[in-house]
């Protein structure tokens, strides 16, 4: 009986968490009226300030707090979950269920064993020649790559590559 | 053929002789047999077609670790995603295949020559395609720089399976290849990298995606979900292994980007098309 219920919490609880990701400040953190560097700083909020993720985009995290003051801040500025634990104590499968990715197998059956991909594993792996020529099967030819960019709404930009403090590397071989 | 036959047999070996010692020296004799390999190694440059080789028989141990999951629509997707991204690289033209292992745990990994795998687990942390061109870009990025290639030479391992490569058929010598690699393989994916290499692949991870026309935020987004998982969490603990901690890693993309890609505050996440392609995704109760 409870692992029927359990089995239907993990079924639903990603979409009863649609609400969205919740998180606090790691650091000091400005809170602008707009994604953008220049504009106007709102409050600055402390660290471990909560707040609730309203959406993303790009450097910029749109946020709420619980006082209701919204504006962005920057993502990096902000880890998931629970201030007051961290780490969040959740584990993977509650983190990704404190997002609110629409999971669409509500129809089905809960598979039990984990499948892992451990040092245990790894230490009595042996060679899988079937696998490997099946993965060849699903290789993709270029006409396929712009195919995935020209439907998806992508086009290639020249970005140079940089350094651990962020200047711009030459052309690299 | 005995002659080379008896050096392919030495150098299995000696591999597995050198397997587990980590630069320790190997004296037999008063020789340090590790030193000469290694300097010869050195000595001598790995062709394309090698290093694609050397690649495919470690695969063939990573999957036989965990086969691919079954679900040919997203392993097509990947696989177009993926070759997308690998087209802005600086080596757009390997034989790049991506696949999905049947793995709750999250991980990803490349092999020499264009082969990477992600985790099941992996694919079902990620909110959008942004976020999957800047795991796909870093693992791209080890292939480019041919982080693992640089590894296996640290072991002394290139050397001795380029000795063996002139001594049979080519079938054979592949098996021979494939056996050879089996420990080095396991032993090399299960303890990671440089750090160094990580962080380069983090920094070459978001410009490979952004070159694609993503969101170069993607890669950092995903390491905020890593840093939220409890470090103990059993599903984590090979990647926490292998890799600097998550916050590491967002402290050093943090400096790195700075706000120089914030002008790329338009380009595409894609959450509707990845949602589509991994919607069938299942993970194991716990």
């Amino acid at each position: 009986m409870t692992r029927w219920l359990s089995a239907l919490l993990f079924l639903f609880a990603p979409s009863l968490a649609c609400g969205g990701e919740s998180g606090y400040t790691y650091q000091p953190t400005e809170l602008k009226a707009r994604p953008f560097l220049d504009a106007q700083t709102v409050a600055t909020l402390p660290t471990r300030s909560q707040v609730e993720i309203v959406r993303r985009q790009g450097a910029w995290m749109q946020i709420r707090t619980p006082e209701k003051r919204e504006g962005w801040v920057r993502m990096l500025s902000v880890r998931l979950g629970n201030p007051d634990a961290k780490p969040s104590g959740g584990n993977f499968l509650s983190v990704i269920g404190i997002r609110s990715r629409p999971r669409a197998q509500t129809t089905g059956t809960v598979t039990t064993g984990v499948r892992g991909f451990s040092e245990e594993d790894l230490a009595k792996a042996e060679p899988n020649p079937a696998e490997a020529e099946k993965l060849k099967g699903f290789a993709a030819k270029p006409a396929d790559a712009n195919r995935v960019a020209q439907t998806g709404g992508l086009s290639a930009k020249p970005v140079p590559y940089f350094d651990e403090d962020g200047k711009p590397l030459g052309a690299k071989k | 053929m005995s002659a080379p036959r008896n050096g392919l047999t030495a150098a299995v070996v000696a591999v597995v002789l050198l397997g587990g010692c980590d630069g320790g020296g190997l004296n037999i004799q008063n020789v340090d047999v590790g030193s000469i390999v290694r300097s010869v190694a050195d000595l001598r440059p790995v062709q394309e077609p090698e290093e694609i080789e050397i690649g495919q028989g470690m695969l063939e141990t990573l999957l036989g670790a965990r086969p691919l999951l079954d679900d040919p629509e997203l392993q097509r997707y990947v696989n177009g995603v993926g070759l997308w991204v690998a087209r802005q690289s600086e080596r757009p033209d390997l034989p790049w295949q991506f696949g999905v292992n049947d793995s709750d745990h999250i991980n990803a990994f490349a092999a020499p020559g264009g082969y990477i795998i992600v985790t099941k687990g992996m694919m079902a942390s990620l909110r959008n395609e942004a976020e999957l061109a800047g795991v796909l870009g870093h693992e791209i990025a080890h292939v480019v720089q041919k982080h693992h290639l640089r590894a296996l030479r640290k072991n002394a391992v290139i050397n001795l399976l380029s000795e063996g490569a002139s001594a049979a058929s080519s079938e054979s010598r592949h098996k021979e290849m494939v056996e050879m690699l089996i420990g080095p393989t396991r032993e090399l994916y299960a303890r990671g990298l440089d750090k160094s290499d990580e962080f380069e692949a983090d920094r070459m991870g978001v410009v490979l995606a952004a070159r694609a026309g993503y969101d170069p935020y993607g890669l950092p987004a995903v390491m905020t979900t890593l840093a939220a998982v409890n470090p103990a969490d059993s599903y984590l603990a090979l990647l926490y292994k292998t890799h600097p901690a998550p916050d590491a890693r967002i402290q050093q993309l943090m400096t790195g980007m700075g706000t120089r890609f914030d002008a790329f505050a338009e380009a595409r996440q894609n959450a509707t098309r990845f949602q589509q392609a991994t919607r069938r995704l299942q993970l194991a109760e716990r």
